[in-house]
């Protein structure tokens, strides 16, 4: 291993916020299916596990975040000087903690799918209905999922490198999230809506959060959305080349 | 030789010049103190040496090379910095793990640069327990950890105590008395008249005095001549 790599994965192991973040994404996909079940999700309809088994697509609120703080944290502690003193490379340093963070994004993305899975089957069986892999394209909906998961811990560094205040890049991301592409979707109208990249996120990871129905095919989403971790992730390089670290 | 060499550096952050054409040479095998007001450009001269902030014009070499082109830096240059730089929940043995990793520099130096800087009974202790002056000496040990010939260092006896200070001075002069390049950028003008060979007096981020500490004399002489060399024209200083 790289020693780049090999200090970003020793940086993410011996403190506690990673952990807990990353946590979060599988209880999310738990307590999420759960509260499907319990408001009556019927438990015999395909579509009504495809939901519950989108719920991964969600928990990439999480590595979202978790790729902020992988470089608005280290501005925010100071220790961005001390990487940047191992590795005067910057542009390496960038592409080490994109594929640090995108990879640890897709772990995450697979324990989020082991769990809903899990628990999926579990309420299925508890209610009396037939949980069956193959119904309502289950690996589809999963393999979207933790898609969706790399794409937003690739869009998460390009935004704390952006944004290296990480009290502000953290309030942008889940303002963007929360309120303004809702705002800037009724703007646009659903035929353009779909071009967003949460809109896109949500035909990615099948999941059904806006309500509507115009998004973009899943493949089609999944282009988009890689065409915006890309963005983020080569704005975060020149930035990152250029501004000074004081 | 690894000698710190800043010929001509110019630096502007928006409408403020914060350093002004300034050159001087830190020679090998010397203590030198680094010495201007608060806001006369030392930190920005040391930040641009390491490559954090990038000139406008001028160079900044370490031993010929500018600090990107160092082939193993943390091997070459320590740089002791800012006493905060430290993720507060990291344990201090993990700390200097991180930047061990990056330079590949095997993991018992870190007990060695720990118990050289006296706080290897807190290895294991999350920074955020630690007093400055265990802060400071943390930044110390990672400065240490790759036996460099050069150290930069701002502010290094900030939250010492009188015994950590002399422990201080005692140790830059045995780096130097081993040939290695110590810059000592300070605001303590006593302690660097007992610790440096060669001084480097800044103002308003332009050079008024660089030489041998001789040449200015014994420590009230060097206030008397840092006050002297740094008034400003116009300031309200007395």
């Amino acid at each position: 291993m790289s020693p780049m790599i090999q200090s970003e994965f020793r940086k993410l192991r011996t403190i506690r916020g990673p952990w807990l973040l990353l946590a979060a994404g599988p209880l999310l996909v738990v307590a999420g299916i759960t509260g499907l079940v319990q408001s009556g999700g019927n438990v015999h309809d395909p579509a009504v596990q495809r939901t519950a088994l989108s719920h991964v697509a969600l928990a990439a609120l999480f590595t979202l975040i978790f790729g902020i703080f992988a470089v608005a944290g280290e501005y925010r502690h100071g220790t961005a000087t001390d990487t940047f003193l191992s590795f005067p490379d910057r542009g390496r340093v960038v592409a080490a903690k994109l594929a640090v963070y995108g990879l640890v994004g897709a772990v995450t993305g697979l324990v989020s799918s082991g769990v809903a899975l899990a628990v999926t089957a579990a309420w299925w069986a508890v209610n009396g209905g037939t949980f069956q892999l193959s119904a309502g394209d289950s690996w589809r909906t999963l393999g979207g999922g933790v898609a969706v998961n790399v794409a937003f811990a690739v869009i998460g560094v390009g935004v704390g490198a952006l944004v290296r205040n990480l009290a502000a890049a953290i309030a942008a991301a889940l303002a963007w999230i929360a309120l303004i592409e809702g705002i800037a979707g009724q703007l646009l109208g659903a035929g353009l809506a779909r071009w967003l990249p949460f809109y896109a996120s949500e035909a990615l990871g099948r999941a059904d959060i806006t309500g509507t129905t115009q998004l973009l095919p899943q493949w089609g989403a999944g282009l988009v959305l890689a065409g915006y971790a890309a963005a983020f992730a080569a704005a975060a390089a020149v930035t990152t080349l250029r501004r000074d670290v004081t | 030789m690894s000698e710190v060499e800043v010929r001509d550096l110019t630096k502007a952050f928006g409408r403020v010049t914060a350093v002004r054409k300034m050159s001087f040479t830190a020679p090998a095998g010397k203590v030198t103190g680094f010495l201007g007001p608060n806001g006369s450009g030392k930190t920005t001269t040391l930040r641009i040496v390491l490559g954090l902030v990038r000139g406008d014009a001028g160079e900044a070499l370490i031993g010929g090379v500018p600090y990107h082109r160092l082939a193993r830096p943390r091997r070459s240059v320590g740089a002791l910095l800012e006493a905060t730089s430290f993720h507060p929940g990291r344990r201090a043995s993990d700390h200097l793990r991180v930047l061990a990793d990056a330079a590949r520099i095997p993991a018992r130096r870190i007990d060695e640069v720990l118990g050289q800087v006296d706080i290897a009974a807190a290895a294991s202790r999350r920074v955020r327990e630690f007093s400055l002056g265990m802060r400071q000496r943390l930044g110390l040990a990672a400065a240490l950890l790759g036996d460099p010939q050069v150290l930069l260092l701002d502010e290094p006896a900030n939250g010492l105590d009188p015994a950590g200070i002399a422990w201080l001075r005692g140790m830059l002069r045995g780096l130097a008395d081993e040939g290695r390049t110590v810059v000592v950028a300070s605001h303590v003008l006593s302690e660097i008249a007992r610790t440096a060979d060669h001084v480097v007096i800044v103002s308003a981020g332009q050079v008024r005095f660089a030489g041998p500490l001789a040449e200015i004399g014994a420590s009230n002489t060097l206030e008397s001549a840092f006050l002297k060399l740094t008034v400003t024209p116009g300031s309200a200083r007395p």
